[in-house]
């Protein structure tokens, strides 16, 4: 019997080639679109879990208090690893990892700027059980001058990646050995290219970081000997801040309090400053997975109204099966086998889809999910038991609309049963297009919340600014940097020149700065930026009240100091903040010299925050240069070799500065251009499905349309007739997407202290849009029925 | 009459459709008695009630009221799927439009009452070809249906009909659909099963078909007006 109805089932879906591409295909997209979420849901679930201790590896984070204001920091002070493992003996081992960002690696001739180089303790693999291509994970990391790096890194040096162990490779002065070579893992929330043993660093300097509570510079991880011990553990927290922390830091007011986070939870939920890999996002997995059912059921849809409204070509053969015996549940089974085989049919095209796709999903998810996870048997089941599901779910209506047939009611050729269900088709079409359109409508707000966020006055000039990277340990460049300002200048096409400790877009420091309020002095923590004479000129930030910093005035190195309009505001200075005392904790001779206009320093997810900006031209980060139109690449010719004279030790590293703002949106961007694609193929399926509604419409109405041909209608009245039902249910659609993509979208801006205004037109647009291409797709099909030599119609009746 | 030689007997039956407001009396108090091996010809205007006594008679609709004995077993009160039972092992269909299920083959097509009564595949395929080679179409086993000619669709739907040895044959105007070769055709197939032992109940509009039936039965506005004996079939039967 089985081989009967698969047998049947097959001639049945090639026999219908349009019905069944539109199945088959539509349902495969759907799928594979499904397929992609799930394998990026899961591998965002995923992060850490790699490591085969990760339900035992927590790391530490600190909550630095100061008054109301508390600053949740990821990297915590030096001392904390050690004297966590000495006094608590549930932690079998605690590990550091200091970050020593983007260095000069040199292999002879060959010099490459490598980003995430850490100094790691030499016990780091044993928490964190990277596979090493090369070497020993015990003894890699032991001696002074040894360093571990990715396969890819490795790469980049030697064309045989294990060529590169033993190589010694050249950072700033020093030498160091290579003694493993490491396989990356994606999906962890550190991914480091080199790790330097922290040995190397002087033993005078290691000696500190024991006994350092003040200045936090360590990823703390600890390795507990049972995962259930961390309740207690972080219980005794308080108490070692009280024992080994307060009395270290003196008398400061300021309070630290320690935290214990999961390993596996970190990547998506921890709000920690100063990651040194951005985090993701936890709503957008939400989001995603909603979309991938969404574009399942919309898929699966498809295939309940198309097989219910061909139920009326298939009555016949119900009927005859009903005559020569056959039982409802012998029905039901046929009808429901058929659409498990074409789900399964389905799966096997979005499987093959799915590995086309992945590399290209993978450039736009900017991860690297392997595809082979489907050698893994456990998900290869779970997929095809997910496709048997949709299969019984789809294939149930049908099979019980089919299997209800009364034969006598068929086999008499003058009486045709009604397509059964036309209710229900009706309102899951327009549940598909107001799922469509909610995507839509999605897409187009983020859309122009993105353009919002880039045509934002940000206070300063971002364009034409390239933005060169300053080797910071490198004292020599350092030394340097007045020449090359200089001989950039001489170029008439570089109008302007200057230094910064840190960009706008890149994070701020936060210092704890004694202010004057009311006549007494009390502490504020602020964000801080460093930046020399030029600055404030190049970026075009007016200085509002008082002066700039000045050469002439060499009090302004130590005491000079410059704040934004917020900063005057939060401390109440509103009238003239100029001459206002400020500084470091140990210092009270600074004053304020002048207060610019706000401007944007971070994204525009946040308000503009206080901040006080010090002159400090030796303590840079970048450099930054001001270019005119025209001539970018003459210009960036003379910029290189400019470079390349006076700094030859380290290539040119340099960006944009609009470009590196932006950066601080990728994550919606990326989201923009996913949601986008996504959008863009549920609006195709569902209109998939309205094409075959529309065919077979029309295939049922060619009696009606002869008969109204011969009466007088015309082609466009009758094109009409046909199209205004389907019209209908998406306006239907329309209606009801519009509060839900509304209310959905300004949840999503909340998280903007800047956003764009919901536009009506952003509606409307969307809905006529999605209505017009309803319209294009059975009007397609309405204008050729309506074409059809009535005779002929009439005829074959 | 015997009781026990009848295969079908009805008392009064009745048969009402009411649709919204109108209420249609399609057959009003039918009183027919069928012995087994007889070949009955069921005759009438259009819209007589003749369809809806044959599709009674088949179990594909049950009466309004009166009584239908099949077998001796009464079946006015049976449930659907005792008599979707009673259907697939003793009764055979024939319709004017073939009704051959157009993704199967012919054989596929024959062997189908086979499927759903359990048979095991080689006794199918036994059946199966049996069926064909007496409706001569065994060379055409592997065709569709739209391949074949009418009065070849016709012998594929009564070697359907005949596949399970059914002890009674139904046919709605098994000739209405053919030219009158083709129909004589099938007619003489018809009388052969009779003759084999099968009971045949035949609606028809034409008298030449009547002709091969024992018995013609007349039905106006839902009752039966005339019943004859076919005298011409009695007599060569005679001789």
């Amino acid at each position: 019997m089985v081989q009967h109805y698969l047998k049947s089932t097959w001639r049945n879906l090639t026999r219908n080639k349009v019905y069944t591409a539109i199945n088959v295909v539509g349902l495969a997209i759907g799928v594979a679109s499904c397929l992609l979420i799930f394998l990026y849901v899961q591998h965002e679930l995923s992060y850490d879990k790699a490591f085969t201790k990760h339900d035992r590896i927590y790391r530490v984070v600190n909550n630095l208090i100061v008054g109301d204001d508390v600053e949740k920091a990821s990297i915590t002070h030096a001392a904390l690893a050690p004297g966590l493992a000495g006094d608590y003996p549930e932690i079998e081992a605690a590990t550091r990892m200091i970050d020593w960002n983007k260095k000069v690696l040199r292999l002879e001739e060959k010099a490459l700027s490598i980003d995430h180089v850490f100094f790691v303790d030499s016990n780091y693999f044993d928490l964190f059980d990277y596979k090493l291509l090369e070497g020993n994970p015990k003894t890699a990391l032991t001696e002074p001058n040894t360093m571990v790096i990715s396969e890819e890194v490795a790469g980049k040096f030697f064309a045989n990646p294990l060529d590169a162990m033993f190589s010694t490779l050249q950072i700033g002065g020093d030498s160091y050995k290579i003694t493993g070579i490491l396989r990356a893992v994606d999906a962890a929330h550190m991914k480091p290219n080199v790790l330097i043993s922290l040995n190397s660093l002087p033993a005078e300097l290691r000696e500190r970081f024991k006994s350092n509570w003040f200045s936090t510079n360590s990823y703390t991880y600890i390795l507990l000997r049972q995962p259930d011990l961390a309740n207690a553990l972080q219980a005794k927290l308080p108490d070692f801040v009280e024992r080994r922390v307060a009395p270290a830091r003196g008398d400061t007011k300021e309070r630290v309090e320690l935290y214990l986070q999961p390993l596996t939870y970190i990547h998506l939920n921890s709000d920690y400053l100063w990651e040194a890999f951005p985090v993701g996002n936890k709503s957008y997995i939400y989001i995603f997975s909603f979309v991938g059912i969404f574009i399942l059921l919309i898929a699966s849809i498809n295939y309940m109204n198309l097989a219910t409204a061909r139920s009326v070509k298939r009555a016949r053969e119900v009927g005859l099966r009903k005559v020569v015996g056959a039982s409802r549940p012998q029905l039901i089974a046929q009808f429901l086998s058929e659409s498990v085989l074409l789900t399964l049919l389905s799966l096997l095209i979005a499987l093959v889809f799915v590995e086309l796709l992945l590399p290209s999903f993978n450039s736009l998810t900017e991860k690297q999910i392997p595809s082979t996870y489907f050698t893994n048997p456990t998900l290869l089941l779970l997929i095809i038991g997910i496709g048997i599901f949709i299969g019984l779910v789809a294939g149930s209506y049908p099979a019980l609309v089919l299997s209800h047939f009364r034969p006598v009611d068929i086999l008499k050729s003058d009486k045709t049963p009604q397509g059964g269900g036309a209710m229900l088709r009706k309102a899951l079409v327009v549940l598909q297009f107001t799922i469509s359109l909610v995507l839509i409508i999605g897409t187009v707000v983020v859309y122009s919340q993105m353009h919002y966020l880039k045509k934002q006055d940000l206070g300063f000039t971002k364009e034409q600014v390239l933005v060169i990277d300053i080797p910071s340990g490198d004292s020599a460049i350092v030394s340097k940097m007045p020449v090359i300002k200089a001989e950039l200048l001489r170029n008439p096409a570089i109008t302007k020149v200057a230094t910064a400790g840190m960009i706008p877009g890149e994070e701020t420091g936060v210092i704890i700065f004694n202010v004057e309020r009311d006549g007494k002095m009390t502490e504020k923590t602020m964000n801080t930026i460093w930046v020399d004479y030029d600055y404030f000129d190049l970026m075009g930030i007016p200085v509002k009240k008082g002066r700039n910093f000045s050469k002439d005035m060499p009090t302004d190195l130590d005491n000079g100091f410059i704040i934004n309009e917020a900063a005057a505001k939060a401390l109440g200075w509103t009238d003239n903040p100029i001459g206002k005392r400020i500084g470091g904790s140990d210092t009270t001779s600074g004053r304020v010299i002048g207060m610019t206009e706000d401007f944007n320093y971070k994204s525009l997810h946040s308000q503009i925050e206080p901040l006080v900006i010090m002159l400090a031209p030796e303590n840079s980060g970048s450099l930054l240069a001001r270019i005119s139109p025209g001539h970018f690449s003459e210009t960036m010719t003379y910029v290189e070799s400019t470079w390349q004279r006076l700094a030859p030790t380290h290539p040119l590293d340099y960006t944009f500065l609009d470009d590196s703002f932006n950066q601080q949106y990728r994550a919606e961007e990326k989201m923009l251009t996913i949601f986008g694609y996504f959008a863009g193929l549920t609006i195709l399926i569902a209109c998939m499905g309205l094409f075959g509604l529309a065919s077979f419409m029309a295939e049922q109405r060619t009696k009606e349309i002869g008969i109204r041909k011969v009466l007088g209608s015309s082609v466009s009245d009758i094109v009409l007739l046909l199209t205004k039902d389907f019209a209908l249910l998406v306006l239907v659609a329309i209606v009801l997407a519009c509060p839900i993509a509304w209310y959905g979208m300004d949840k999503w801006l909340q998280d903007f202290a800047y956003r764009t205004q919901i536009s009506a037109w952003i509606f409307i647009l969307s809905g006529l849009a999605a209505l017009a291409l309803a319209i294009l797709t059975v009007s397609y099909k309405a204008t050729r029925a309506a074409l059809t030599d009535p005779v002929l119609a009439l005829r074959s009746e | 009459m015997n009781k026990e030689e009848l295969i079908i007997e009805t008392e009064n039956l009745q048969k009402k459709y009411i649709t919204d407001t109108v209420e249609t009396t399609a057959l009003a108090g039918v009183d027919l008695k069928i012995k087994k091996g007889e070949f009955v010809a069921i005759m009438g205007p259009s819209g007589c009630g003749k369809s809806t006594l044959l599709n009674i008679l088949g179990m594909l609709d049950s009466p309004s009221s009166g009584a239908f004995r099949f077998l001796g077993q009464d079946i006015s009160k049976a449930t659907e799927r005792q008599r979707a039972k009673l259907r697939k092992e003793n009764l055979g269909f024939v319709f004017q439009s073939f009704n051959l299920i157009d993704e199967l083959t012919v054989e596929e097509n024959i062997a189908l009452p086979l499927a759903y009564l359990g048979v095991s595949k080689a006794d199918t395929e036994k059946k199966a070809r049996e069926a064909m080679e007496r409706m001569g179409i065994a060379h055409r086993r592997n065709h569709f249906p739209q391949q074949l000619s009418g009065g070849q669709q016709q012998r594929a739907a009564i070697a359907r009909a005949t596949v399970s040895n059914p002890s009674l044959i139904l046919a709605d105007e098994p000739t209405g659909n053919l030219d009158s070769v083709h129909g004589r055709e099938v007619m003489s197939l018809l009388s052969e099963l009779n003759e084999a032992g099968t009971t045949v109940v035949m609606v028809t509009h034409s008298p030449s078909d009547a002709e091969y039936a024992h018995r013609i039965v007349n039905l106006f506005d839902g009752q039966i007006v005339t019943e004859n004996l076919n005298v011409r079939r009695h007599a060569t039967e005679l001789l």
